[in-house]
């Protein structure tokens, strides 16, 4: 299955791309991804690890770590909003 | 009306949109980017806004309802401008439309306030050198925010 990932502001910056499209052979939940994403790049240590940043799963924030990623799914990392 | 565009907007022409005989009082917000100091002290040249256009367009739907609703607004506008913007230029507008003043004004303070901490928008400051900075949120926005928790829903 795959998975889309998009980026924001300063991790965006800091990983050097907007998104990554990532591929599992089974479906996993967000706490999974998320070790697996820290066992590749400690980037993702620091991006985990910061309390202010949000992760939307297809449009709505997620509020349960176990819950299950799906084939087609987008999570994006949100750093603070400063529109306006 | 909610537009996320790259497009400068035009006030007069905004207000025709939501003008309507039914209102008595307009409330306007309009936000420029001014000249600022980066956090190592350099005059910034503009800005630039990125934006998570489907997610920021379900949050301001949200935030727009909300106004319409809670301040019974005849018409609620939002613009909010994203990539490269100079010095001086329009970043964000708000009208909102009601039958009298107290309702349009509130509203359009709490659109506003909403859109600075709750909306996938986010600021950079453009430097010399192609440099960009990135803005950090003011805590004092949400602060601000916070009073409006025992008015909305």
């Amino acid at each position: 299955m795959n998975i889309t990932l998009k980026y924001f502001s300063w991790i965006r910056v800091k990983l050097k791309k907007s998104h990554d499209l990532i591929e599992f052979n089974q479906t996993i939940s967000f706490k999974e991804l998320k070790n697996n994403l820290i066992s590749k790049d400690a980037i993702y240590q620091e991006i985990f690890e910061d309390k202010s940043v949000k992760f939307f799963l297809n449009l709505k924030e997620i509020d349960d770590e176990n819950q299950t990623l799906n084939n087609g799914d987008i999570l994006a990392f949100l750093p603070p909003v400063t529109g306006g | 009306m909610i537009k996320i565009t790259n497009e400068s907007f035009d006030l007069e022409t905004e207000l025709k949109n939501v003008s309507s005989d039914t209102n008595g009082a307009y409330s306007f917000f309009l936000g420029t980017v001014r000249s600022d100091l980066s956090s190592s002290n350099k005059k910034i040249k503009g800005i630039y806004l990125e934006c998570y256009e489907e997610l920021a367009l379900v949050q301001l739907k949200k935030i727009r309802s909300k106004a319409l609703n809670n301040w019974k607004l005849n018409e609620c506008l939002i613009i909010h401008r994203i990539g490269k913007l100079d010095l001086g230029e329009k970043i964000v507008l708000v009208i909102t439309a009601s039958s009298h003043r107290a309702n349009a004004i509130k509203a359009c303070e709490f659109v506003i306030d909403s859109l600075k901490v709750d909306v996938a928008f986010w600021k950079f400051h453009l430097l010399d050198n192609d440099e960009k900075e990135t803005v950090l949120q003011k805590n004092l926005d949400n602060v601000k925010m916070l009073k409006w928790k025992d008015i909305i829903n």
